[in-house]
């Protein structure tokens, strides 16, 4: 088996810039959640300063694509075009690591590489995320139900790396 | 005594949250014999979740699926209005337990399609698909219940294949069909389910009953063909590469026209596929 990278965050721009494409690493600390529904939301109000007013604080921050539902989290497709699109414009605000699966763009590779950002993936792995999540909270647009924007207080989740430095997994 | 809503209940948490001594060893197997470091750390990922996911009784994955029924009825068995009744009862008793994904849509027939009604905030208003019943010799009243996820169910085909009189055009459509299906899935390794038949409801039809009885210990020349050749392509277990793209192949080949076409219903399901689960009634 592979040996893990424990990083815990917020993420720091050293912790980001020793990671290369196919490393594991275990994530513990807070993350947030968000899908096509509310990510496109989040960079509006990156845009418009107000990020502050909702609570929100992007620096060194993990965003993990998932709707948060009773029956626990696990990850959506990050090349839908309304997530994939969020990944430079939140990157430029702060995100250093976005968490889903399926291949993104060689555009999206690039744009990441250039803000010291990367893309894991994270099997479907309800239950043992169950297991290692302690806390939820809705932040932002409660509204949006399953897929309103949530903080997680998260234990040695394990992800794969698959961009960084301008490289792909999938390439 | 348990009622049958209990019974039926405790089966869909079952099929959600369990998988079966043959899947288990599936999993062993083929992360004993994959060499791709990443591919391993994928599928020991996905058993880890099942031992998780059995322990706490919950589910095996946040898209929870729709319940599909399969009921096997002995010759001196009879299916009333009201064993129907109840078994829907315990589906939705069942649902809340999980607890499933609110993924009910409210509304009338545009609003369903469009989804402009918005979500039915309880798990238990997810209505099963329509009930498939088959005789059997057996003198049992048995429930299968499968719970189907949405990404399989985006890359499944139900389509003809022109035979040639030969089975190896067919295997190579359903081949050259399971490539291009597991490699846009991302959740795999795959199960591929295939039903061979006449009409598109035959075919699908087959196709349920090969989830419902396929054993991944058990596998006959047809379907070990299909398997082997899908792994040639190297996809690998959430798109990583490896040899362990397809862990089994389910088929049931049914009666078949007397023409030139075969009509094949495949499936590729994903990494914890066909989730399911019996109970006798
Ligand atoms: S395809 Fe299967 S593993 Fe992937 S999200 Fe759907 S149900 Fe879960």
């Amino acid at each position: 088996m592979q040996k893990e990278i424990e990083l815990t965050t917020p993420l720091s721009e050293e912790s980001i810039s020793q990671l290369k494409v196919g490393d594991v690493v275990t994530i513990t600390g807070n993350i947030y959640t968000g899908r096509d529904a509310v990510l496109p939301k989040i960079v509006k109000a990156s845009q418009e300063g107000t990020l502050n007013d909702l609570g929100i604080d992007l620096q060194g921050s993990v965003i993990f694509h998932t709707a948060v539902s009773p029956a626990g989290v696990g990850p959506t497709s990050s090349n839908k075009v309304e997530i994939e699109c969020t990944f430079e414009p939140l990157s430029k605000a702060g995100v250093k690591m976005h968490l889903g699966k399926g291949a993104i763009s060689k555009e999206t590779v690039k744009a990441l590489s250039e803000q010291n950002a990367v893309f894991a993936i994270i099997p479907p792995v309800t239950a043992l995320l169950g297991s290692q999540t302690v806390e939820r909270e809705v932040i932002a647009f409660p509204e949006l139900g399953m897929e309103a924007f949530n903080r997680l207080k998260v234990v040695k989740y394990q992800a794969i790396i698959a961009a960084a430095k301008g490289e792909s997994i999938y390439d | 005594m348990i009622s049958i809503q209990e019974k039926v209940a405790d089966c869909l948490v079952r099929a959600g949250s369990t998988f079966r001594e043959d899947q288990k060893n599936a999993y062993r197997k083929a992360i004993a014999d994959e060499t791709n470091v990443q591919s391993c750390w994928v599928m020991q990922q996905v058993l880890d979740n099942a031992i998780v996911a059995e322990d706490r009784r919950s589910p095996l994955c946040d898209d929870t699926g729709i319940p599909h029924l399969f009921l096997e009825v002995g010759k001196k068995r009879s299916v009333t209005g009201e064993l129907l009744g109840q078994i829907k009862e315990g589906v939705a008793m069942g649902l809340r337990q999980l607890p499933g994904r609110p993924m009910a849509i409210k509304g009338d027939d545009y609003a369903r399609i469009d989804q402009s009604g918005g979500l039915d905030e309880d798990s238990g208003a997810l209505a099963p698909s329509p009930i498939l019943i088959k005789p059997v010799e057996e003198d049992v009243l048995r429930l299968t219940i499968l719970m189907l996820g949405g990404g399989p169910a985006i890359r499944g085909i139900t389509q003809r294949v022109f035979h040639k009189h030969s089975v190896d055009v067919v295997i190579e459509e359903i081949v050259n069909r399971a490539k291009e299906g597991v490699s846009k899935l991302g959740c795999s390794p795959c199960v591929l389910a295939v039903g061979i038949g006449r009409s598109q409801f035959e075919a699908t039809s087959l196709m349920m009953e090969a989830m419902v009885y396929g054993d991944f210990s058990k596998q006959s020349d047809f379907e070990k063909r299909i398997t082997e050749k899908v792994n040639e392509a190297n996809i690998g277990p959430l798109g990583l590469g490896g040899k362990h793209s397809v862990l089994a192949t389910f088929a049931k080949i049914g009666p078949q026209r007397a023409s030139g076409v075969r009509i094949v219903a495949l499936r590729p399901c994903c990494c914890f596929e066909p989730r399911r689960a019996t109970i006798e009634l």
